[in-house]
């Protein structure tokens, strides 16, 4: 089989078929059936159904190493390895349907509940049983062959063509947004989206070309205007002011582009990326895996409602808080921060001495009992227990009312997230930016440097608190009205998701990372019942594949590339297939312990 | 950082409030409140006038139940505290590979229960239920090792963790796509409803079930592990994998092996919940995971009788402890603060006695 060894070609086929029978009994075919991503045809469930095609071909024709010699798959075998790669994963596929349908659906979904007829007439193109399932078998070659193509056509074809088909990808998906920003513009979108769906055959072309045109264009001269954009802002700062500047436009005209439903979105974006940022210095600069945030998060939202005046729900109306006070917003939110400092610092102390994976325990422990309690009835005189609380107060200022308008929440969440985004670019750049690093890659070593990891440590915990608990109140003003089932561990984890997504340390991976994982499952709707599978999904998938992250941070990445990546893989990938990236990770990268390594 | 260009006398550099230590006065003045706390709650309780107070029978099922739910905890415990003992890596996703057994079993309890099977042949079918939930945790805990961990086996330990937390969210959603979102009845033969009377007192025959499943498991386990050849290069590569792969073990074989044990426990432990509480969702594996992995802090992570140990005490902490020391000062609907107490017990186990009740001492790593 050239240069793939045919029991790779099995084996890749097999798990593709696997994988479609997985997606297909999670219930992801049907839900994503009909959301159309161009034309009427290409929906985002057709595109799963050539997805675990594409995967494994491109899994597939990977480049081997045998022998210390790096073996690239030529353009004509990857081909070729793709395509039956792909008939696997396509024989597997539609075998599975067809014994789903000859042992009857209705039995099947006694267990599984997403198996019913409509997944049945989904996959075999409503064409019945054997015609519908060559056509499965035919678009999983398909697939295969993509996939081989993907990664063995020469560079200047496929990365073109990979970029064409990503951006294809995400205008169909923001489908609810670039129509309406055009439209907003001024300019005519009909031609490129189809009304309330996707783009249209022409959209899709336009867009294929033009995001392959701009790769190529990038490609040839992109590097002389990268290489002058970076000696600029490099000599002068005013220049690299001025970007910032641009940057902050961008986002400050963004919402008077998009219109109310998705500047709600981004209002909730901005919220995680506040969160993000807070939990970035706590897990990204000082290497403290915190999996509790949550606890800040709640106690921002709580405090600041009895800091405002809100009520407790009662059974029977509303009644006052045990404790409150009837301050303006501005003045509340940073009395909520102190606090939150100093609740950050409480925390912290005790658990001073744990390191590694027992912390991340004992903070999850600690933000359980907070969500514990927030719902239990014995915190019902204070903050409402299970039935919450309501009337926070709605933060008016200079005629803006974020709590009504989505828009002017968008503003005053900017504001928020420029202030963090500002403390904690100028934090991670001082001198304590610099004893967290330390600290990070290797406790014993900044101790016997003379930092006082104690105080260092604490004050991660203090600022990452403080940060978390403006999330907390931009989110109480956001709805008004709070109650427990908000404040689950589900917070700390998606946090932790978007500063891991983004990458660990990194100021723009935060925005990224909420960006991708709040804003798009908040803009399609479908999404929302397989937010966290996805979550889980990307988490696992970013630690075996690329732990460093979307947009690693700088100073990693030089670390990275002091570790002499490409000797070590080669001596691991050597001794088994497993690909190791994650091993070669210096290993302060994630809390610095790498004690069985040496 | 910071190099001291001078030199000076040792610990003038400290200002007043670095010398003093924060950490120790904090935790003094913590255990002291807790002790307080924890006193006066109880004899709150106690002394509370007699119609409202808890009467002798009352706390006899306490102490039944707590013993039965700390049994099913021990059992999936065990599974933490072999993988921990092994890879030192904790396994978040157990509490989902326990939920995967609990959801298979149902099915066949619930085709058995509407063919008359399950009350025709109680045991028989309690016993079949135990094998398949078995082998469901097994499969799933095999599966979440290759594709999972293996990868990351050299990573720094915080990878695999963050790595668990994803595959444990990934798993219970994936339930939940697989099985739907609303949590089903599990059907309990009816020999196991009522009670039995034993030296006079009356005890839930479920209860009784229960442990004598987990007392029958821990043995088996603890005899596998003491007295076959896999059992001792289990313990060789626990002791120190290097070496072991030295002498000839092979590693990766022991480390399946050890996820399959933990699956086959927590199968057996997934039935045992179901027909306590009766009823399975995608959702609990959750907090029997987290109360399972305290309960191997507690005990000793790494210990199989420290797990054992630590399940029983936390079963019991927790369906006593609430009622004990909340009642008291008035606390309505105390147990809903139940796994507030889980917590909060791991939490100071690990400030306190990182190295758990029965440690061996591995208190310094961590």
């Amino acid at each position: 089989m050239g240069g793939v060894p045919t029991r790779s070609i099995v084996r890749a086929g097999s798990i593709g078929g696997v994988a479609a029978i997985f997606i297909a009994l999670v219930g992801l075919y049907t839900k994503f059936a009909t959301l159309a991503l161009v034309g009427e045809q290409i929906t985002l469930g057709r595109l799963l159904i050539v997805a675990p095609g594409i995967v494994a071909g491109y899994a597939v024709t990977r480049p081997r190493i045998a022998a210390g010699e790096r073996r690239v798959v030529s353009l004509r075998d990857g081909v070729i390895a793709g395509a039956l790669t792909g008939l696997g994963t396509g024989i597997v596929f539609a075998a599975a349907t067809w014994f789903a349908d000859l042992f009857g659906v209705d039995r099947i979904r006694e267990v599984f509940v997403s198996v019913n007829e409509e997944l049945i007439a989904f996959l075999t193109f409503d064409k019945g049983i054997p015609g519908g399932l060559v056509i499965l078998i035919l678009l999983c070659i398909g697939g295969g062959v993509v996939g081989g193509f993907a990664r063995t056509a020469p560079d200047d074809l496929r990365k073109p063509a990979s970029v064409g088909v990503l951006a294809v990808l995400l205008f169909g998906l923001l489908q609810r947004i670039v129509p309406i920003a055009l439209v907003e513009l001024g300019y005519d979108a009909d031609w490129l989206y189809r009304a309330g769906s996707g783009l249209t055959i022409l959209g899709g072309t336009v867009v294929f070309l033009a995001a392959a045109a701009a790769d190529i264009a990038w490609n040839r001269g992109g590097r002389q205007v990268r290489d002058r954009v970076r000696k600029t802002t490099e000599q002068a700062p005013a220049a690299r002011l001025g970007l910032f500047m641009v940057l902050v436009a961008i986002l400050v005209i963004l919402p008077l582009l998009l219109g109310s439903v998705i500047s709600e979105t981004l209002g909730q974006v901005m919220i995680y990326v506040l969160l993000g940022l807070g939990l970035n210095i706590v897990v990204g600069y000082a290497g403290l895996l915190d999996l509790g945030y949550v606890a800040f998060f709640a106690f921002g939202a709580y405090t600041t409602g009895l800091l405002t005046g809100a009520f407790l729900n009662t059974t029977t109306g509303a009644a006052q808080p045990a404790l409150s006070a009837d301050l303006n917003f501005y003045v509340a939110v940073w009395i909520v921060a102190l606090l939150a400092a100093g609740v950050g610092l409480l925390i912290g102390a005790p658990v001073l001495r744990l390191r590694g994976d027992y912390l991340a325990i004992v903070t999850l422990g600690l933000g359980e009992i907070v969500s514990v309690i927030t719902a239990s009835k014995w915190a019902q005189p204070l903050i409402g227990g299970p039935q919450g609380m309501r009337g926070v107060t709605k933060a008016e200022i200079f005629g803006l009312n974020p709590q009504d308008d989505p828009q002017h929440f968008y503003y005053l969440a900017l504001a928020f997230v420029l202030l963090a985004a500002f403390v904690s670019w100028r934090l991670s750049t001082s001198r304590i930016g610099r004893a967290w690093t330390a600290m990070r890659e290797d406790e014993q070593v900044a101790d016997a440097t003379g930092i006082s990891t104690t105080k260092f440590k604490l004050l991660a915990f203090a600022m990452g608190g403080a940060i978390g608990s403006l999330g907390g109140a931009l989110f109480a003003v956001s709805i008004g009205s709070l109650t427990p089932a908000s404040f689950e561990i589900f917070v700390s984890i998606t946090a932790l998701a978007v500063v891991i997504l983004g990458g660990i340390g990194s100021i723009p991976g935060v925005v990224v990372g909420a960006l991708v994982l709040i804003g798009l499952p908040g803009l399609l709707r479908e999404f929302e019942d397989y937010r966290l599978l996805i979550y889980g999904g990307a988490l696992v998938a970013i630690m075996i594949l690329r732990p460093q992250g979307l947009i690693p941070n700088v100073r990693r990445t030089r670390e990275l590339e002091e570790e002499e990546v490409a000797q070590d893989a080669w001596a691991r990938e050597e001794g088994g297939q497993a690909p190791a990236v994650a091993a070669v990770l210096p290993g302060g990268a994630l809390g610095g312990e790498r004690e069985d390594l040496e | 950082m910071a190099t001291v260009t001078e030199p000076r006398a040792p610990g003038s550099q400290l200002g007043l409030l670095e010398r003093i230590p924060w950490r120790r006065i904090i935790l003094v003045v913590l255990s002291a409140l807790i002790l307080l706390v924890v006193v006066v709650g109880s004899y709150k309780t106690l002394t509370l006038p007699a119609d409202e107070r808890y009467t002798g029978t009352t706390w006899k099922n306490f102490i039944t139940l707590g013993l039965a739910q700390g049994a099913i905890i021990a059992l999936i415990a065990l599974g933490y505290t072999l993988v921990y003992g092994i890879l030192r890596m904790i396994n978040f996703a157990h509490g989902e590979v326990f939920m995967f057994g609990a959801y298979t079993s149902f099915f066949f309890s619930d085709a058995w229960e509407q063919s008359g099977f399950l009350n025709s042949n109680p045991w028989l079918s309690m016993a079949l239920l135990i094998l398949i939930a078995m082998t469901a945790s097994m499969i799933v805990a095999l599966l979440l090792e290759r594709i999972a961990y293996r990868p990351l086996r050299n990573a720094p330990r915080l990878v695999p963790l963050i790595t668990a937390i994803g595959a444990s969210l990934f798993l219970s959603n994936t339930a939940r796509g697989f099985f739907g979102a609303q949590s089903r009845g599990y059907g309990v033969p009816d020999v196991l409803s009522g009670s039995w009377t034993i030296l006079g007192v009356q005890v839930n025959r479920i209860q009784v079930v229960v442990l004598i499943t987990v007392i029958v498991s821990v043995v088996a386990l603890s005899l596998f592990v003491s007295r076959t050849r896999t059992g001792k290069s289990m313990r060789a590569v626990a002791a120190d994998s290097e070496i072991a792969s030295l002498m000839g073990i092979q590693v990766d074989r022991v480390i399946v092996i050890t996820f399959a044990i933990g699956g086959l426990l927590a199968g057996v432990a997934a039935v045992l919940f179901s027909i306590t509480f009766e009823s399975v969702s995608f959702t609990m594996g959750f907090r029997p995971g987290i109360a399972a992995f305290t309960a191997a802090v507690l005990g000793g992570i790494g210990s199989i009788y420290g797990a054992a140990l630590g399940g029983v005490l936390l079963g019991l902490l927790q369906s006593v402890g609430p009622a004990l020391i909340l009642t008291g000062y008035g606390i309505p609907s105390s147990f809903q603060l139940k796994d507030a107490f889980t917590f909060l017990v791991l939490v100071l186990v690990l400030i306190f006695r990182p190295g758990g009740l029965l440690g061996s001492g591995e208190a310094e790593k961590v």
